[in-house]
């Protein structure tokens, strides 16, 4: 294995005889310690009628368990001033602490107690309804929402993909408190989580206590491997939404590989030159104020020359194939036929020429300057170390760099023609109703 | 360096040209830098008919500087693995460098460009009066900001630097040209009342000579003072605003406050802490989202400026319910002015404050975001270690107290944006 240039925090790895992996990054100059619990089950192992279910446990894993009681969790994190969310994916959920340093036993007895026990009452099923209900409906104010669950929607008949992760609106009226337990017991345990803690302790001492806590509870978790295969994209798909506002919005989708095929590094050079993010290696993740990627091939040619005021791309890697995505806003008086057109073009000389060699070069200055700034903080740490793991190992951090610093330019403009085929392109436009829609 | 749980400090260097130039160590392991200028050059100061002004010269400062114009200052950026983000608010305007520690001294070279020397190229003048009137647009439309705008007009005459949210209109927008940005930018980005902060490995003495090589270009040494019209205080009331197709309804309560130099500020801070600033832990979150399960957000905010602030509390949800919650959040905020909170829950609280200053800490862009705030307002070097003491000196009177001066409900508005015909 080459040298790294990630600069990861060693990580010291452990699994438990009930399955659980549990990987310690310890920090001494750390001032704090941040827990991770991440489970390989997201909106994936859904199916119709449940969609939404690993996003409502995730709600309900705040709810209560033996130890805490309803709104204890809550308490118990932030009275000695530690913070805690969690997020649910298509893939995975994750559930986060962090906590000064002093104080990481709260967070490690409160991942034991809810990891297997978490109190899933009727009641409180109940009360959650109207708070998910609402989580929804928020999200349902902004067209970019509406428009990225319709692309997937219409793109995917077969696999779970094909909804969002907060489930569909049917789904979270009528499921049942029964089924969410159901779902509960099925996939959440040792044998599907990853264990991460990082920041400021004792290697020694946190592995000890993450036995003790941890290694009594049941081997429980099936299987996570969606069976659903999507069959080939055999033409285009398209659908027009309209709704409130002014701005007219158009999302183009391609049907994109899973994270273990060999052109994931690839896939991700597209997304950096067309889109201008560098994911999974990008320099300051999470800073505040407004960013742009005037380098970025969409950029240059959308919003530099008037046509949008915003453009850009997207794909994550998953377990299963999914989409690669382009997302435009477009400028006043900009029609989406224009726009369209003008996308295609971008894609089309992509996947004609490939990128320069000083795109190229460039692209790799920043994977290589972003590695090496990566890991800040026992928070940002826990994130990334949980995240690969997750996916499939921490190795897969160090090979994606190594094979996105040598991917060569003839394999990054065949993964664009093999990616931007007209006949699994998804396009969705927005067509707002216009005004401000005051009654 | 500094060590574990050992709460930052900041130096202050020697002024350049009244520049103020601020210092603090990165924190434990950290490999990033960042710098900031912060300046009097919020959309307060627009002038009158040019609103859009104060957004258009700080969005554009990264937008081409000095020796680079904006498609090679994005390259520059790129290969050095730095970043350079912008922001606007009412009274100020900033701009930050983050970069890998070790190029410190390019990445302030590169700041200096883009605060002393900014291009403005009428092209990207055009690009960003496009984003704008796009923004103007999107402000009515959104339902969140959609009642924030209305909050803030309500609440304020049209002359306050609250009133709106600096984007403009169609009209002022479009009266924006180079030579007004570059007046703007002249009188505004100064070196008077202003300030360099910088989280570093660099030696306060390394920062203070790169600061006056760098930095002694500004036009105006003198920083501009802004005046607030006086708030004429009337009855509570609440305005609807209804906007149809959409999912949710966003509420708004809110009103004038202090400024952040207020005597009172450590017990208005926890009075909004209590209420719905402290996440999970306050009132708004427990009673309206986990007793009642009435909405997913709800929360509090006191934003405490130089010259002045508000106050907000803020809830989205569903079309059928939003009278319900509308009188829940009012319960609390009745309750915050009614009956003194108790010593366990101010306890609880306050803890919580202080025991998260580390987390706020673990970055070299967290402990900025806080050196920045400290060295703006012209607080203390030490000010993060005396944090505690202050908020443990708070009593429940006088957070009593500063609800009454802070959060008046008695003068507030109520704003509900969104689909409300439905209830």
């Amino acid at each position: 294995m080459p040298r790294s240039g990630v600069r990861r925090p060693k990580v010291r790895a452990l699994t438990l005889s009930n399955g659980l992996r549990v990987l310690l990054a310890p920090e001494d100059a750390s001032p704090t310690a941040s827990v991770w619990v991440w489970y390989r089950v997201g909106s994936k192992n859904e199916e119709p009628g449940i969609t939404g279910a690993s996003h409502w446990v995730e709600h309900m894993l705040f709810e209560g368990s033996p130890r805490y009681g309803k709104g204890e969790i809550d308490r118990a994190v932030q009275r000695v001033g530690g913070e805690l969310n969690a997020f649910t994916d298509t893939d995975f959920t994750a559930y986060f602490t962090t906590v000064p340093r002093d104080h990481l036993s709260v967070p490690l007895d409160i991942e034991a107690d809810r990891m297997t026990r978490a109190a899933i009452t009727d009641a409180e099923v109940a009360r959650e309804r109207t708070v998910i209900h609402s989580e929804r409906e928020g999200n349902e104010n902004w067209p970019e929402f509406r428009v990225e669950e319709e692309l997937f929607q219409l793109a995917f008949r077969v696999h779970p993909y094909r909804w969002d992760a907060l489930g569909r609106r049917r789904d979270i009226e009528q499921m049942t408190a029964d089924q969410l337990r159901a779902y509960y017991r099925r996939f959440y345990g040792p044998k599907n989580a990853v264990l991460v803690v990082a920041g400021g302790f004792d290697s020694d001492r946190t592995a000890a206590e993450v036995r003790r806590r941890f290694s009594k509870l049941p081997p429980w978790g099936e299987d996570v491997t969606v069976h659903d295969e999507e069959p080939p994209a055999v033409g285009e798909r398209r659908s027009t939404l309209s709704g409130p506002g002014t701005t007219p919005y158009l999302q183009l989708g391609w049907r994109s590989p899973a994270l273990s095929d060999p052109s994931t590094p690839a896939t991700l050079i597209l997304d950096t030159i067309l889109g201008g993010e560098s994911r999974l290696f990008s320099a300051g993740m999470g800073q505040r104020g407004r960013r742009e990627h005037p380098t970025a091939r969409l950029y240059r040619a959308l919003v530099e020359k008037g046509l949008a005021v915003r453009a850009t791309s997207g794909w994550s890697p998953r377990f299963y194939p999914s989409l690669f995505t382009i997302q435009v806003q477009a400028a006043r008086g900009v029609s989406l036929d224009r726009l369209e057109r003008a996308v295609g073009s971008v894609v089309d000389r992509l996947s004609r020429d490939g990128p320069s060699p000083k795109e190229m070069a460039d692209v790799r200055t920043r994977i290589r300057r972003g590695a090496a700034l990566a890991y800040e903080g026992a928070t940002s740490t826990g994130f990334r170390i949980g995240y690969f793991a997750t996916l499939d190992s921490l190795g897969l951090e160090d090979r994606l760099y190594h094979r996105l610093l040598h991917v060569s330019l003839r394999a990054v403009r065949d993964q664009a023609r093999a990616l931007f085929r007209p006949e699994s392109r998804v396009v969705v436009r927005y067509e707002p109703t216009g005004g401000t829609d005051d009654e | 360096m500094s060590r574990a749980n050992e709460p930052l400090r900041l130096e202050y260097g020697r002024e350049v040209d009244g520049l103020g130039v601020v210092r603090q160590p990165s924190p434990a392991g950290a490999a990033s830098f960042s710098a900031t200028y912060v300046g009097p050059a919020g959309w307060g100061f627009d002038p009158p008919g040019e609103a859009g002004t104060a957004r258009a010269v700080n969005q554009l400062l990264s937008s081409g500087a000095g020796p680079y114009d904006r498609m090679a200052l994005a390259r520059l950026l790129d290969r050095a693995g730095a970043i350079i983000t912008s922001e606007c608010a009412p009274e100020s305007g900033e701009v930050t460098i983050w970069g890998p520690a070790a190029d410190w001294e390019k990445l302030l070279a590169l700041l200096a460009d883009a605060v002393l020397r900014p291009r403005f190229a009428p092209e990207d003048l055009v690009r960003v009066q496009r984003q704008l009137s796009e923004q103007q647009m999107r402000e009515l439309a959104q339902p969140g900001s959609r009642a924030d705008r209305e909050l803030f007009r309500a609440t304020y005459p049209e002359t306050h630097p609250y009133y709106s949210s600096g984007l403009g209109d169609p009209k002022s927008v479009a009266r924006i040209s180079p030579t007004k940005l570059r007046k703007f930018h002249r009188a505004q980005y100064t070196s008077g009342d202003a300030v360099l902060v910088v989280t570093g490995p660099a030696r306060l003495a390394a920062v203070e000579a790169a600061a006056l090589a760098l930095f002694s270009g500004f036009a105006e040494h003198r920083g501009p003072t802004l005046r607030l019209p006086s708030v004429r205080r009337r009855t509570a009331r609440r305005l609807t605003v209804a906007l149809k197709g959409r999912s949710q309804v966003e509420i708004r309560i809110g009103g004038d406050s202090i400024a952040r130099s207020d005597p009172g500020y450590p017990a208005a801070f926890l009075a909004n802490e209590i209420l719905g600033g402290r996440g999970q832990l306050s009132r708004l979150f427990q009673r309206v989202r986990e007793r009642g399960g009435l909405v997913y957000h709800a929360s509090s905010e006191l934003e405490a400026m130089r010259f002045g602030g508000y106050w907000t509390v803020g809830a989205g949800t569903g079309a059928e319910r939003w009278g319900k919650v509308v009188a829940m959040l009012s319960h609390e905020l009745e309750e915050m002015e009614d009956r003194m909170v108790s010593s366990s829950e101010l306890r609880e609280i306050r803890e919580s404050a202080i025991g998260e200053i580390p987390l706020a800490l673990e970055s070299t862009a967290d402990a900025h975001e806080l050196a920045v705030e400290v060295a703006y307002h012209r607080l203390p070097g030490d000010y993060l270690s005396r944090w505690p003491e202050l908020l443990r000196s708070v009593t429940p009177k006088e957070v009593r107290a500063a609800v009454d001066r802070a959060m008046d409900r008695q003068h507030a508005v109520t704003i509900l944006a969104g689909p409300v015909n439905r209830s």
